[in-house]
């Protein structure tokens, strides 16, 4: 590991000065989970390294008036066991608990994984499928409101000036009926990156009729977005297996064109397939074959 | 910090991790050096009551924290009941995973002494074992009960390896 010179910052305000003097070569440290490793292996070598562990005000879940905010170095434990979040947004505590094993999620954050904005995160796309809001904030410029949807740009990147930091992550509470699933498929169950995963938000009305349909696969493509294509065959309909299997079809096909054919394509077009028929067959029949 | 009950002010260096300082600094070469990515759990301390990797925490993060090793779990004359239950069953093989296992498990039973198979998989599951198949390990995990109170206290003043260590400055 190249040396650094470490700070701890002591408040918010402490944290944005510290940010605004060094900028890009500085890279905050939380949970450490992902950045240790990296400067380990050498791959980045910072002039600082800025701790926001000690920053207490960055850290917790609370409502209000319909809406959720996690602190970004909330720990994906903290997430796991947090009352609000098992009550409001179970899709979240389902992708936290994916994440790593014990020691991990003892120690890494939400802000980290929406940061790190690895290909294969975990919670990121749990976060993007629910409408997640960043509260970003710096000395240049205050505080601005950016949803995640637009703050991912690219693998390992998102739209964050190097002296900005994430101060929350604002997510709505979904409306009443709403159902939600999240799956993971690692080579293993635990300690295992992704090799994809699936997030589905949906509501139907009385008549049985889809009224909101979300898809998000995950660790699929370069950076994880909702599949409108999938997403239009069903909305509106009343969902029946021929549906099913078309949605399923168009969510491959789109992967597809993102990420065009590779060496994996033969075996994890079926299988994205078959995750998704499961999970939304679990939300729709409670059943996981994706048949009425 | 606060190591196994005792207060230790040691220089670091900005890039040192805790694993480390314990390993290198205060001797206490119980925590195992295996991956150092996070993958192996074989560094295994429990930091604040939470089971984590030492490799993956930097040395000035855990200024002022609570830092409990496997020294600090028992010692031969008085070992935690975790311990004595995996000599009893055979638990151990070569070694190299076993004081990473003992941390995660022993914070798992003093939240919940009497744990179901999937609760002590789930808990052990950031641990390599490429000795075992786990089912030892994790049946010496659910008979830790029957050699003592498996929720003692873990910050027990004893075993303490300090050799040179709080004079070394390199």
């Amino acid at each position: 590991m190249q040396n650094f010179e470490f700070y701890s910052a002591k408040s918010i305000e402490d944290c944005l000065d510290y940010l605004s003097e060094k900028k890009e070569l500085c890279k905050v440290i939380a949970g450490g989970t992902d950045l240790i490793p990296v400067l380990r292996n050498e791959d980045i070598y910072p002039d600082y390294v800025l701790n926001i562990l000690g920053i207490e005000s960055l850290r917790g879940i609370t409502e209000e008036d319909g809406e959720i905010r996690i602190g970004p170095t909330t720990t994906f434990t903290e997430m796991v066991e947090s009352e609000v979040l098992n009550r409001t947004l179970p899709l979240l505590v389902q992708a936290a608990s994916c994440v790593g094993g014990p020691q991990i999620r003892n120690r890494g954050t939400i802000g980290g994984n929406i940061a790190t904005a690895s290909p294969s995160a975990d919670v990121l796309p749990a976060v993007l499928i629910l409408g997640g809001v960043l509260e970003i904030r710096s000395r240049q410029s205050g505080s601005r409101l950016l949803p995640l949807a637009d703050a991912i740009d690219a693998p390992y990147s998102i739209r964050l000036r190097p002296d900005e930091i994430i101060t929350g992550i604002c997510i709505e509470k979904l409306p009443p009926g709403t159902r939600s699933g999240f799956e993971k498929l690692g080579r293993r169950k635990a300690m295992a990156r992704a090799r994809m995963n699936m997030s589905i938000v949906v509501r139907t009305n009385e008549e049985g009729i889809i009224s909101e349909l979300r898809i998000v696969p995950g660790a699929v493509m370069p950076v994880a977005r909702r599949m409108e294509e999938a997403e239009g065959i069903l909305s509106g309909k009343r969902p029946d297996s021929s549906l099913m299997d078309a949605a399923a079809e168009a969510l491959a096909d789109q992967i597809l064109r993102v990420t065009g054919v590779r060496w994996s394509t033969e075996y994890k077009m079926p299988v994205v397939e078959n995750i998704f028929k499961r999970v939304l067959g679990q939300l729709l029949w409670n059943n996981k074959r994706g048949k009425e | 910090m606060k190591v196994n009950g005792i207060s230790v002010e040691i220089p670091v260096r900005p890039t040192w991790t805790l694993l480390r300082v314990l390993r290198e600094e205060l001797r206490l070469t119980g925590t195992k050096k295996g991956c150092e990515q996070g993958d192996c759990g074989a560094c295994t301390v429990i930091m604040n009551g939470k089971a984590v990797n030492a490799c993956l925490v930097l040395a000035l993060q855990a200024e002022s924290q609570e830092i409990v090793t496997i020294e600090g779990l028992g010692t031969e004359d008085n070992p935690h009941p975790l311990q004595k239950s995996f000599v009893e069953e055979g638990a151990v093989q070569c070694g190299f995973c076993t004081p990473g296992i003992l941390m995660s498990a022993a914070v798992l039973l003093k939240k919940n002494p009497s744990p179901s198979l999937e609760e002590i998989k789930k808990a052990i599951s950031g641990n390599l074992c490429r000795c075992t198949g786990y089912s030892k390990i994790i049946k010496a995990i659910q008979s830790a009960s029957k050699y003592g109170d498996v929720q003692k206290s873990l910050r027990v003043d004893t075993y303490w390896a300090t050799s040179n260590a709080a004079e070394r400055r390199d």
